[in-house]
């Protein structure tokens, strides 16, 4: 505090308003205080002192003065902006009830835009964003064994024990093989998709039943009390009929007396599949190299993935020493849950669709703001007369944007219809393995996102009308109609539009090339002929047929059906054709020293019965095939594919040499080549061919096989009359339906057909709104030329040289948008790489097709402006205005 | 003998004095005293956040003007919603000083 004079008793240093406005009236207080007391004779020093004794606790007076006033002023602030909102609120309103067509138009546009965005974004939301519902997900991780071919292999019994008991990274291990047993008893006999699973499954996730109890330790071993189980929620309601005293019940699982002990609660679905979970008890006796595992983990609080995957490396180092037939090559694979759970490719599906569906977003924001700018030049006179009435630009600006984020916001309230529209086809029409698809809901996130896109959008396609229109020179309003400030604006209006058209070309490439890609996928080579296949999974339990028994059941069904009139050839194989269960083997061919890691060979394998090769069609090449006389006792055979022989024999024959699957060359692990067969992709389509060896049923003899009936002429009846031969030969056997093989190779297939589908729609769209913003663009700037256009035409112009004129305006435009769209796919449609089947993600037809029909779509969109401009009667020229 | 002012009293007794016109802060003080003949003792600057809340809630209005002694001062004037709040506020004294009053004139066993 300073202190100069009896007049400067008090001074404080100056700050805000608020401050300034307390410390002046306080110290005016003191002041008079003081002055009186020193009247009544108090020396000037005594009177300070007394003053502000009387006064009391000054800074802290002071400071709740201020804190009264400053909120008073947030207040007032807030009032103020209320006020004006409101007032532009219903100035807003006024204005789109005053344009009901525009603001139809623009409406729907958004609703569109932002009804698909928000539809793409639930989806990402649901599948690749939001947190798996297990406590702490982050520190669950996927292990795999992997070996030198694949890092992503299951583990067999004793290393998934090794591991569990040695590592030093994890809280726990879990382990997970898929099961199907029977379920008989009460009602039809049916077939369960179940896990078998170790008792440490519930607690790794931190799921917890909701009734009864999961596994002990006890019941998950080798001999232990193994014969009970958990059901799903969905399982217990609809078999079960929600029974509360379900628990204790007993079922017979498998033809075994199994008692209930818990029911997960809804909503807990691991793995996703799962109806039903018994004990797994892996044996650590089991084979080394018999990998069948899905193995799950959570980390130790604090332990990175880095740390864990060097840590599991050493184990596995060690068991690789400690049984090198066995663990030579192989090693552990650490991948975090989320992305073990959504593979990449969906992933990166959705990042591209939503991508995508922004694209279409930002065009709808281009068409409304192109709208908007229309209207700008009509509103020229009266933002003159609000700005000669006092309102200043920023106020102006104001007022414009609220009306464009009053139109998102009706846009977004008809966009939520649209989404729950499409999150309804999208739920219904999605591909089965894309996980966590029926998650997919309009929640709260989703509206939140909803209401920024809104917003977001409002002041994007708004901001340019805005700042076009709020710019008012009364002077140059009143002199010449604003003739300079519509020049300006054509020009970002035509800016806008090449944009429009830009955008529209990369959609449409990137539609193109989807289609391309789902063509070529559904034309590609399987290496066999599906016509007339028909197939049916049949499963035989491992109690009534033990291995020895169940060819005898395999040989009768299919001689039965091989009989059936219409039928040409049956067989059967142990994979079902395009489905997810993927036998593979590693194996060294006899007389080959391996060298090290990069001599590991892995390929697939099948079991199949003779009559596979002619059910399917595929030709022999070399050699002979399988057949009845292939049995125990007799050498192993196997027969190879082509690819397979041109790898490892290039040049050679390699009939009558030997490989030797597992590990090791000294046991009986030995396989004879008897035969080469033309290359087969019978699971995933897209890949190159694989190495496959086709073993006789016979020598490996599964439990599940997929019959494959080639029929000739029509198939009605035929169905039937397969499963009644079937169950002819064991009528307790559950039996899927027979089905087309067409039909499974579509359900391959329905993940690139979905995507090709929903760009093939936002390709559509964007095709529609660049039209309609071409042909926007052009009417407007022909209605702005009449004048000169009816000049021309006064002039002895030809009516097809006027069209010609508005033409080559537009076609400018659409070609500036062409060459700027190829530029942006050019950059862009590499992310689509990874999606596309047997298609350069530059493929040059597409590009070329796209520009051509987007060409003609913005020629035919320009020529009706065009014809408008001839048709202008030139009398017109001298009257408007 | 000076009395301490009770909680809440200080509002309505600077409503009272600003119901005769716009005063500035030390004025209202001064009328205080003045009409109080100095029984109630106010520490002077508890008026202030009194004044400044009161302005918030709308009873009263502030304004910067000139004082006797023409010197900037911050003059409060009484608004209708202040006067209708200090007819309300003078009713419930009125009543709580009679009540009080009435207990204490209270013949023990009537």
């Amino acid at each position: 505090m300073r202190r100069a004079g009896p007049r400067r008793l008090f001074r404080f240093p100056l700050r805000g308003q608020v401050e300034q406005d307390v410390d002046a009236e306080l110290r005016f207080h003191l002041e008079m205080r003081a002055e009186d007391l020193i009247d009544e004779g108090m020396t000037p020093a005594a009177a300070r002192e007394e003053a502000l004794r009387r006064f009391g606790d000054f800074g802290k007076i002071t400071e709740s003065c201020r804190e009264i006033d400053r909120r008073k002023e947030k207040e007032m602030w807030w009032i103020e902006r209320w006020t004006e909102l409101r007032q532009d609120l219903v100035y807003a309103f006024r204005q789109m009830a005053k344009a009901p067509v525009f603001t139809l138009i623009a409406v729907l546009t958004l609703a569109l835009g932002i009804g698909a965005t928000t539809a793409i974004f639930s989806v990402l939301d649901a599948v690749v964003l939001r947190p798996l519902p297990y406590p702490e997900p982050d520190r669950l991780m996927r292990i795999w064994e992997s070996n030198p071919q694949t890092d992503q292999f299951s583990v067999s019994d004793p290393n998934y024990l090794d591991w569990r008991a040695t590592n030093r990274s994890f809280q726990d291990m879990a382990a997970i093989r898929f099961t199907t047993p029977s379920l008989t008893g009460d009602g039809e006999p049916v077939r369960l998709t179940a896990a078998a699973v170790t008792a440490s499954l519930f607690p790794v996730l931190g799921a917890k039943p909701a009734l009864g109890r999961t596994f002990l330790p006890e019941e998950d071993r080798p001999g232990g009390a193994t014969q009970v189980a958990v059901l799903s929620h969905p399982l217990w309601q609809s078999r079960f009929g929600a029974d509360p005293g379900i628990v204790g019940r007993t079922l017979r699982l498998e033809g075994q007396s199994t008692t209930v002990i818990g029911v997960m609660p809804a909503g807990f679905a691991f793995p996703d599949w799962a109806e039903l979970w018994i004990p797994l008890a892996p044996n650590a006796a089991a084979d080394r190299t018999d990998k069948w595992l899905d193995v799950i983990g959570r980390l130790k609080p604090g332990v990175t993935v880095e740390q864990a995957s060097a840590d599991l490396d050493a184990v596995a180092r060690r068991l690789a020493e400690r049984y090198p037939d066995a663990n030579r090559d192989w090693g552990a694979h650490i991948v975090p849950f989320p992305e073990s759970i959504v593979g990449p490719q969906v992933t990166q599906t959705v990042l591209v669709l939503f991508s995508a569906v922004g694209l279409l977003l930002l065009m709808a924001c281009v068409n409304v703001s192109n709208l908007l700018l229309a209207r700008a030049t009509v509103r020229g006179r009266e933002m003159g007369l609000r700005s000669a009435l006092g309102a200043g630009r920023a106020r102006l600006i104001r007022q414009l944007l609220t009306e464009s984020v009053l139109l998102a916001g009706c846009g977004a309230v008809a966009g939520l219809g649209v989404a729950h529209a499409a999150v309804r086809l999208l739920r219904a029409f999605g591909p089965d393995d894309v996980p966590r698809l029926d998650e997919v809901s309009l929640d709260g996130r989703v509206l939140a996102f909803t209401l920024l896109t809104a917003l977001v959008t409002g002041l994007l396609f708004g901001l340019a009308p805005a700042l076009q229109a709020s710019r008012t020179d009364l002077y140059a309003l009143l002199q010449q109609g604003g003739r300079a400030a519509m020049a300006a604006g054509r020009r970002l209006r035509d800016a806008l539009v090449v944009g429009e058209l830009a955008m529209a070309m990369m959609l449409l490439i990137g539609a193109g090339l989807m289609i391309g890609s789902f063509l070529r996928l559904q034309q590609a080579d399987t290496g066999f002929d599906m016509d007339g296949v028909l197939t049916v999974q049949l499963e035989l339990p491992e109690e009534e047929y033990p291995s020895e028994r169940r060819h005898l059941f395999f040989s009768e069904v299919q001689e039965r059906i091989a009989g059936l009139p219409g039928v040409r050839a049956a067989g059967a194989t142990n994979t079902a054709l395009f489905g997810s269960f993927h036998p593979t083997i590693n194996f060294s061919v006899e007389g080959r020293e391996s060298q090290g890691q990069e001599d590991f060979l892995a390929a697939d394998w099948r079991s199949v019965t003779p009559g596979f090769f002619q059910a399917l069609g595929i030709p022999l090449r070399r050699g002979r095939l399988l057949t009845e006389a292939d049995r125990k006792g007799t050498p192993d055979v196997v027969v190879i594919t082509q690819t397979m022989a041109d790898r490892l024999w290039p040049g050679e024959d390699p009939i009558g040499r030997r490989i030797h699957f597992g590990g090791g060359q000294d046991g009986d692990n030995a396989l004879t080549i008897v035969g080469v067969v033309g290359d087969v992709r019978d699971l995933d389509i897209a890949e190159e061919a694989r190495n496959v060896l086709f073993l006789p049923y016979q020598q490996v003899p599964w439990p599940q096989m997929t019959l494959l009936i080639k029929t000739t002429g029509p198939q009605a009846g035929l169905a039937a009359a397969i499963r009644r031969e079937i169950r002819a030969v064991d009528g307790d056997l559950p039996i899927p339906e027979v089905q087309p093989l067409r039909q499974s190779l579509s359900n391959a297939v329905a993940a690139p057909r979905f995507r090709m589908f929903l760009f093939g729609i936002f390709a559509a769209v964007a095709l529609v709104l660049a039209t309609i913003g071409v042909y926007g663009v052009m009417m407007f700037a022909v209605a702005q030329r009449t004048r000169e256009i009816g000049v021309r035409l006064a002039l002895g112009a030809r009516p097809w040289g006027v069209v010609r004129l508005v033409l080559r305006r537009g076609l400018f435009l659409t070609l500036l948008g062409i060459a700027l769209g190829w530029t942006g796919a050019f950059a862009l449609t590499r992310f689509l790489a990874s999606l596309l089947y047997g298609t350069a993600p530059t493929d040059a037809a597409t590009f070329a097709a796209v520009a051509l029909l987007l060409a003609g779509v913005a020629t035919v969109a320009g020529y009706l402006p065009a014809r408008r401009a001839a048709a202008i009667d030139p009398r017109l020229a001298f009257s408007a205005e | 003998m000076k009395i301490d002012l009770l909680q809440g009293t200080l509002d309505v007794l600077i409503l009272k004095a600003l119901s005769w016109g716009p005063l500035h802060g030390y004025a209202v003080v001064r009328w205080i005293e003045r009409t109080t003949e100095d029984v109630l003792r106010i520490e002077e600057g508890a008026l202030y956040p009194a004044l400044h809340r009161m302005e918030r809630r709308g009873w009263i209005e502030a304004e910067w003007g000139m004082s006797e002694k023409n010197r900037k001062a911050k003059f409060y004037r009484l608004t209708d919603e202040g006067r209708r709040a200090l007819n309300a506020e003078s009713d419930t004294w009125q009543r709580y000083a009679l009540a009080v009053g009435k207990v204490l004139h209270a013949a023990q066993g009537a």
